[in-house]
């Protein structure tokens, strides 16, 4: 098997190093892992991609629903106690722009006339100026799959269909035939880094804590909280430094501990490289966001309005950290609707249209508008079956792509139908889940390529993609 | 040393399938301070003087039986009693999920009951245990309706403190039953199929409870090691169809109808299924085991259950015609029985309380602990032969040297657990015995609180691998997955809080003076401090340590308190305490229990 140069780079400070070394200290590992960072990226402008993760398992068949009269039928047929009122999707309802230039992406594939979840006028109202799209029936797959070919086993599936935590790891991974995989963020994050002015400034940042699909192999995420940057009140900059801490004793006491001779044990390095880490870092953050002037966009106060606000911030002051080009990951949770399914959607959607649109509204005010694009996605779409006042875990499900880059105002995919597994629907599993049509690796790579990943390194990050009808789902063009 | 290690002898002579039932009740010791503070570090919140004291008076075994015999501390009197106080000042007598969690820190640290006239707990190992089950077994308040349900959290907890001794399979069936788990996981009023309505079973416990609680994904050696298959993939324990027939046999299960008779709320039954239940926080059907309404439990389908080698049902097929109740013992029987259970819960409680890589042998010894508890009577699932497997193994007592990676043993200490041992070793408490609730709370500094996961897959994972040399080498590190940037700063300042603002006597802070707020008695050690500050490090050396801090810290922190001088306000003594416990807590040595 080829070892990428990547690989060997690693594999050789390893052996050099015999892993001890490695960390020694902050700075040592900063200078290897610059060094060990692929150096054939440069970038002179900036981009930005926003996963926002609904943790979970969404259920766009709730999200997105048809009003024409016969399809919607078919939907309240499915959905019985769970369907949406016809006249309020009508009443939110999308007017997709027609197919132009041979290019994918229009009106949806059905035929059919949809409308948002009526919680997401603001989304609704993104999509319809061009600012939004549709990917229809994105799932995690292995190989293109059939109802005949998953039935009849003449094509894996992707392993443990329906986990939640499996299906997140092959969402956020992109690759449900490696269990030791990192994510694909994470990888991006790997090839692109060496484009940023500043490489040791971590491109991957998550305002929702420690997650897979940032795991690079090189590049560390780097949590924030939305609150803000703290630092240590021991250090003598932080919120109760005036208690106590503060002098050169102190702080040469503390940094000896953190920074001083390299642990015996492992897990003591590891905890010593990132508490040590986290102090650099936010000592760079703090002065940044210190400068930067006030937000105009009012966010709204939610858990995804707060992580995307800060998001804007950070967009504010990314020329101060070095950055060209970040990957940034915002989350909510509370989709996995089994039971309680309407108002817990009306809730969690309500918070997802309002936090989206006034982030798209920052960007531009910010100027960046078709410089980040802002992408959903969840551990699976729901069963298209109920459960008692709710759904359960399903397979593929409909996302959202938002930024001034996208060319918005359409569907791309293949809807799926709607019809009940009695009555022979071609998508079904044969027990109410939609096969997905669109693989995420799809879905992956079209964002990686915006972002600017070159083909081999999009062929390296996607192995699997080849195996796909399209590499590119055309969104930006 | 010397003396310890030959009670250890038979282990190299007998093969390790012989251990259990020879070597357990041959461990002796501790010989020394150093390593009754390391046995309590991973048995309890924290060692104290006294306990190291005591442990080294009555040794390890005795130890175990008085905490074993020791009366169970719940949640729910504190919870009563807080009800029943005056509402001066305002909110006094608020019961909300923070009352809860007060009542955990009282138990955790065993301080002073004010709602059971002081009383301190003596749990302190079933605590410990209690809290991680949690971790495995996990309901949250992160969820739309527990959040305002303190009394089935409390009872919750309750229970998993109850059956922390009892047989893994009663575990089960009251973690099966428990209202706050069937609201959790959505098993509460599922019901069988209704095709007019589209309607299939909810999967939700189904898959979780195989997932999560018992079997894990993938079929498992004795030694906890994933079996492979001819093209060396895991082979996985069950497919869609048992998770469907797990489903089938979790339906027909509502509220506990008892109490519902007063008017207060509706009670269950068939024509009022999806619309019946509890409508005070502390009614009754709160704890009270589910119990089923015959109509829509699915009655009628053949379900398949896991089937494994030696499984009692044919094929592991459940045939149709039971009731809710059959349906379920069999079910959690067919559970019970699976050879996996032993490995998975091993793994998962050794990493809980000894380390994050146990060797195959270590989770080999437990799982056949838990196969057979050694007594005449063999029992399976014996929790109790478990947990006592757990901190008498080798490994356990024995620690880096005994196994073939040293440099890899250990776990990092769970954030929380640095608070509970920081109050513990410093006897804090509170003016009324209360514990005052932070801003902000305290899963958003410490990534974890107990009952508060952000999702049924805890604070970390089992299997997480911290980028760099962790994962590099294959290594797990389950809290590593909450050592964030974001709290690697917020820890060390909410402990700075703790230990710079919250003294005994201290006016320092806003909250210094509460009557709630939980204080250190720093003022202790505070002669030892000015008199000998080599002395003072050598005490939280052991206290915190186990005595295994490298001469490199020791030297640190002397040079540290020796260069705090000024005594001009006769606190110096306190200063260098102060100063000590910071530094000592947020170190990379302290941080990994060793």
């Amino acid at each position: 098997m080829p070892i990428s140069r990547r690989e060997f780079l690693r594999r050789s400070m390893y052996a050099t190093l015999g892993g001890v070394g490695l960390y020694s200290g902050f700075g040592n590992l900063r200078l290897l892992q610059a060094a060990a960072l692929q150096s054939n990226y440069a970038f002179s402008d900036y981009k930005a991609l926003v996963c926002v993760y609904l943790y979970g398992g969404n259920d766009g068949f709730n999200t997105i629903v048809p009003y024409d009269s016969a399809t919607y039928a078919t939907y309240a047929g499915s959905r019985a106690g769970l369907a949406l009122a016809q006249a309020d999707i009508q009443a939110n309802n999308l007017t997709p722009a027609a197919f132009v230039g041979g290019l994918p992406g229009g009106p949806p594939s059905d035929g059919a006339a949809y409308g948002l979840h009526p919680a997401m006028p603001e989304l609704r109202g993104l999509f319809n100026a061009g600012h939004a799209a549709v990917v229809a029936n994105v799932g995690s797959l292995l190989y293109p799959i059939t109802q005949q070919q998953f039935q009849q086993g003449q094509v894996p599936p992707p392993p443990q269909l329906f986990s939640h935590d499996d299906q997140t790891a092959q969402w956020q991974t992109s690759r449900p035939d490696d269990a030791n995989a990192n994510g694909w963020g994470g990888r991006i994050a790997d090839v692109l880094s060496s484009g940023n002015a500043n490489p040791q400034f971590s491109m991957s940042m998550t305002l929702s804590g420690t997650n897979l699909f940032q795991r690079g192999a090189m590049v560390n995420q780097y949590a924030i909280d939305p609150g803000g940057v703290q630092a240590m009140s021991y250090l003598g900059n932080g919120l109760e430094s005036w208690v106590a801490g503060g002098t050169t004793d102190d702080t040469n006491a503390y940094n000896a501990l953190i920074r001083g001779p390299t642990p015996s044990n492992a897990l003591e390095r590891a905890f010593a490289a990132s508490s040590s880490s986290a102090i650099d870092y936010y000592t760079v953050l703090i002065d940044a966001l210190s400068q930067a002037p006030a937000l105009t966009t009012t966010f709204p106060d939610t858990e995804l309005g707060n992580q995307l606000k800060m998001v804007a911030q950070l967009l504010q002051v990314r020329a101060k950290l070095g950055a060209n080009r970040q990957i940034f990951f915002v989350s909510a949770g509370g989709y996995d609707t089994h039971t309680d399914q309407l108002a817990q959607q009306q809730a969690n959607l309500t918070q997802l249209s309002q936090a989206l649109s006034a982030f798209y509204n920052a960007t531009v005010a910010l100027g960046l508008d078709q410089k980040v694009t802002a992408f959903t996605a969840s551990d699976f779409g729901r069963s298209l079956s109920v459960n008692s006042g709710g759904t359960d875990h399903g397979w593929g499900g409909h996302h959202f792509v938002v930024g001034g880059a996208v060319r918005g105002q359409r569907f791309y995919g293949a809807m799926p139908s709607l019809l009940t597994t009695a009555a022979g629907n071609p998508n079904d599993t044969g027990y109410g889940q939609i096969i997905p049509t669109t693989a995420v690796d799809q879905y992956g790579a079209t964002l990686a390529s915006w972002l600017g990943v070159n083909g081999s390194d999009i062929a390296s990050i996607f192995p699997n993609l080849g195996r796909f009808n399209s590499s590119n789902l055309r969104i930006f063009g | 040393m010397k003396a310890f290690t030959s009670n250890w002898l038979c282990i190299s002579v007998l093969a390790l399938v012989l251990w259990p039932t020879l070597c357990l009740a041959q461990v002796a010791g501790p010989y020394s301070d150093a390593e009754a503070a390391r046995f309590l570090a991973q048995a309890t919140f924290g060692p104290t003087a006294t306990d190291i004291v005591h442990l080294r008076q009555v040794g390890y075994q005795a130890w175990l039986n008085e905490q074993l015999a020791a009366p169970v501390s719940t949640q729910k009197p504190y919870l009563d009693w807080v009800a029943g106080l005056p509402n001066v000042p305002d909110g006094n007598n608020t019961v909300n999920d923070d009352t809860r969690m007060e009542a955990w820190w009282i138990n955790a640290l065993g301080t002073p009951d004010p709602s059971r006239g002081k009383r301190v707990a003596t749990d302190q190992l079933r605590q410990r245990v209690a809290f991680a089950l949690s971790e495995i077994f996990v309901v949250s308040n992160a969820n739309g309706t527990l959040a305002y349900e303190p009394y089935a959290l409390a009872s919750w907890h309750d229970m998993l403190a109850t059956d922390a001794f009892g047989n893994y399979r009663s575990l089960l069936e009251d973690v099966t039953k428990h209202p706050a788990m069937a609201t959790y996981l959505s098993m509460l009023a599922n019901q069988k199929a209704d095709p007019t309505q589209n309607i299939h079973p909810d999967e939700n416990y189904a898959r979780e409870v195989m997932q999560l609680f018992s079997v894990g994904l993938v079929q498992l050696n004795p030694d906890g090691t994933p079996k492979l298959d001819a093209s060396n993939q895991p082979i996985p324990t069950y497919d869609q169809t048992v998770v469907r027939g797990m489903a089938a046999v979790f339906t027909g299960w509502n509220w506990n109808n008892t109490s519902c008779v007063t008017g207060s709320w509706t009670c269950c039954a068939a024509d009022t299924y999806t619309n019946c239940g509890p409508s005070n926080t502390n009614d009754p059907a709160w704890w009270n085991p589910l119990q089923p309404v015959a109509d829509f439990h699915d009655s009628t389908s053949d379900k398949q259950l896991l089937n494994y080698p030696g499984v009692a049902l044919s094929n592991g097929i459940l045939a149709h015609g039971g009731d809710a109740r059959s349906e379920m013992t069999a079910t959690l029987d067919n559970i019970f029985n699976h050879p996996n259970v032993g490995p998975f819960i091993a793994r998962r409680l050794i990493q809980r309380l000894v380390t994050s890589n146990p060797t195959p042998g270590y989770v080999r010894h437990i799982a056949q602990v838990f196969a057979d508890d050694g007594s005449s009577a063999h029992v399976r699932g014996n929790l109790q032969a478990v947990v006592q497997a757990i901190l008498l193994d080798p490994e356990a007592v024995i620690g880096a040297s005994y196994v073939p990676n040293p440099d890899a043993y250990g776990k990092l200490r769970e954030p929380l657990l640095k608070l509970t041992h920081l109050w513990r070793a410093m006897a804090a408490g509170s003016q009324n015995g209360r514990v005052d609730t932070p801003y902000p709370e305290w899963e958003s500094s410490y990534g974890q609180a107990p009952l508060r996961s952000p999702s049924v897959f805890n604070f970390f994972k089992p299997d997480f691998q911290q980028p760099g040399e962790l994962r590099q080498r294959g290594l797990y590190g389950p809290e590593f997955q909450i050592h964030t940037a974001t709290t690697a700063v917020a820890i060390p300042n909410d402990i700075f809080h703790r230990i710079f603002c919250d003294y005994t006597t201290s006016t320092r802070c806003y909250t210094s003076s509460g009557p709630n707020t939980m204080s250190i008695n720093a003022d202790r050690d505070a002669a030892l401090a000015l008199n000998n500050p080599a002395g003072l490090v050598d005490l939280y050396n052991l206290l915190f340590m186990s005595g295994q801090m490298s001469s490199f810290m020791h030297s640190t922190l002397l040079t540290r308190l020796n260069a705090l001088t000024d005594n001009s306000a006769g606190d110096l003594g306190r200063q260098r305490v102060q100063h000590a416990l910071y530094l000592i807590i947020n170190s990379p040595e302290y941080s990994v229990q060793k």
